[in-house]
């Protein structure tokens, strides 16, 4: 077994050569930056237009939802920078090149992710920052140091929930050959995760809560930090949620990693 | 035309293959179906009217919105790409065919699919789950045609796109920076009328409108009369020529530059 530290340290090695490699493809660099942002900030758009035209959604405010969309931003990032990878897995499953990842005496799921780093998630983690930044000082949230260390760690288990959601669904390449589909709507639902959750009633909330708890990725941790008078009982799991649904997600990964068996070529 | 026609069929057989997949995206849309639901009625919350709007207007238009969406998006750009990219292209240029309206009726293959798997059903459960109720009048008859010339602007502007990659040498950036502006800027996702003033008169005198909130009108406002739909229907026409047109030029230029580079 090899130690937390230096599994970081191989992580900084790998993706300095990584970078490296992908420096030589400026143009694509800042090409996809761009697209990067006018991905990331569609649904801000949305938002600031019908706010054109009402005062509030549920009772939230335009600076209120740029601060659950900055969070959102931030939570996502881990997910669209280390895990990019997730989007060949079928390719590699297809075409038997995964059988390469169980010849290195390190984890899998490590090896297998450390081979891309998304730079142009990075945009989106500084935009991210920027907007929660300016939409904290605009809604006059006082932080405090145990204000800012909760901030940190429902950012970290929002980002985990945000990860094993895709992670999970990604892992239906081992079973099924036409696996896209499965990481397409889990994609799509990610899109939803900024939306004032109070807006669902029934079925809609419990799957969001619950099932596939994307509220987990952005609306309930920002709770916190916006009416904490406001908060559920159940925001507080987050941290457990988020740790128990990584590891959920990666029960699965071995699964799957287990049952393959290569192509037959 | 002999020769264009079975590719409409060939195109479709091959979408066939992906059935397990319109589950997943009929699943995906209902729920889209079901969050614009939502969202939209704590907007319109006991309001009537917004913008010149009903709440059954606004999701009908967002609905069919979507719906147009999955028609449309036949990945013609990424299919382009990856044909330029890995050289098959080659293959095209020495059949007696033209590639762009090969490109046009492969495309019109898989919209037929798309509009047999995924927006039926879409529709149905907008009428049968989401009760929306439409209006009967000039505008539903107009639709079909409407949208033909929607698919012929979309599809120029993802011909375009997917000629880019002639000269750049990415894909992602360009593809998705064009598909926000197209879904965001034509209605797509939000009925343009709730776009402030200024921004409504530019949007206007774009081809993006063409694509969404054209057609779209044609269904929630179906009552509006010859006078409104006639210039819109005219204004969309005229777009797709000169998009056909102008993708067309930019075709002759860019096939220039695959012979320099050689094969």
């Amino acid at each position: 077994m090899r130690t937390l530290g230096e599994y970081i340290r191989l992580y900084f090695i790998i993706e300095a050569q990584y970078i490296k490699a992908r420096m030589q493809y400026r143009a694509d660099f800042i090409i996809s930056s761009i697209g990067m942002l006018f991905t990331s900030l569609a649904t801000l758009g949305v938002f600031w237009v019908i706010l054109q035209s009402v005062p509030d959604v549920a009772g939230w405010s335009l600076m209120e939802m740029v601060f659950i969309y900055a969070f959102y931003m931030i939570a996502i990032s881990p997910m669209q920078i280390l895990f990019d990878h997730i989007w060949q897995l079928r390719f590699h499953v297809q075409e038997g090149t995964f059988l390469k990842y169980y010849f290195r005496p390190l984890n899998m799921m490590f090896y297998y992710m450390s081979e891309m780093f998304d730079l142009k998630g990075l945009i989106q983690l500084v935009m991210g920052i920027a907007l929660l930044i300016y939409s904290s000082i605009q809604l006059q949230v006082d932080w405090t140091i145990l204000k800012f260390v909760l901030l940190l760690i429902t950012l970290f288990s929002a980002a985990l929930v945000q990860i094993a959601i895709i992670v999970a669904a990604s892992c239906a390449a081992f079973w099924v050959v036409e696996s896209y589909p499965v990481l397409g709507l889990a994609w799509k639902l990610r899109e939803f995760a900024p939306y004032p959750m109070s807006i669902f009633d029934g079925a809609f909330r419990f799957t969001f809560t619950f099932l596939i708890p994307i509220g987990f990725v952005a609306f309930y941790p920002s709770q916190l930090f916006l009416r904490p008078e406001e908060v559920h009982w159940f925001v507080y799991l987050s941290p457990i949620i988020g740790v128990g649904l990584f590891s959920l997600a990666y029960w699965i990964w071995a699964k799957g990693v287990n049952s393959y068996t290569g192509t037959g070529s | 035309m002999r020769i264009y026609l079975p590719l409409i069929r060939a195109s479709y057989m091959v979408s066939l293959v992906y059935r397990f997949g319109f589950l997943f995206s009929i699943l995906g849309n209902v729920i889209y179906l079901g969050v614009a639901y939502y969202l939209w009625r704590s907007i319109y919350q006991g309001r009537d009217v917004l913008n010149g709007l009903t709440f059954n207007e606004t999701f009908l238009y967002v609905g069919l919105g979507s719906a147009i969406f999955i028609l449309l998006k036949t990945y013609a750009d990424w299919i382009i790409h990856f044909e330029i990219q890995q050289g098959t292209i080659a293959t095209y240029l020495t059949k007696p065919l033209d590639f762009q309206l090969y490109s046009l009726f492969t495309n019109f293959g898989a919209l037929l699919m798309n509009l047999s798997a995924i927006a039926i059903p879409t529709a149905i459960v907008m009428i049968f789950v989401f009760k929306v109720q439409v209006v009967y009048g000039i505008g539903l008859f107009l639709f079909p045609i409407s949208f033909m010339f929607a698919f012929l602007i979309s599809f120029s502007i993802d011909f375009f796109v997917g000629l880019i990659s002639f000269y750049s040498e990415s894909v992602w950036g360009v593809t998705a920076t064009k598909d926000i502006i197209v879904t965001v800027l034509s209605g797509g996702l939000i009925p343009l009328q709730f776009f402030p003033e200024a921004m409504q008169k530019v949007l206007y005198w774009l081809p993006f409108q063409a694509v969404y909130h054209t057609p779209l009108m044609m269904i929630t406002k179906a009552d509006l009369g010859w006078q409104t739909f006639l210039p819109m229907l005219l204004l969309q026409i005229a777009w797709a020529v000169i998009l056909l047109i102008g993708s067309r030029l930019f075709y002759n230029q860019a096939i220039k530059v695959i012979r320099i580079s050689g094969g």
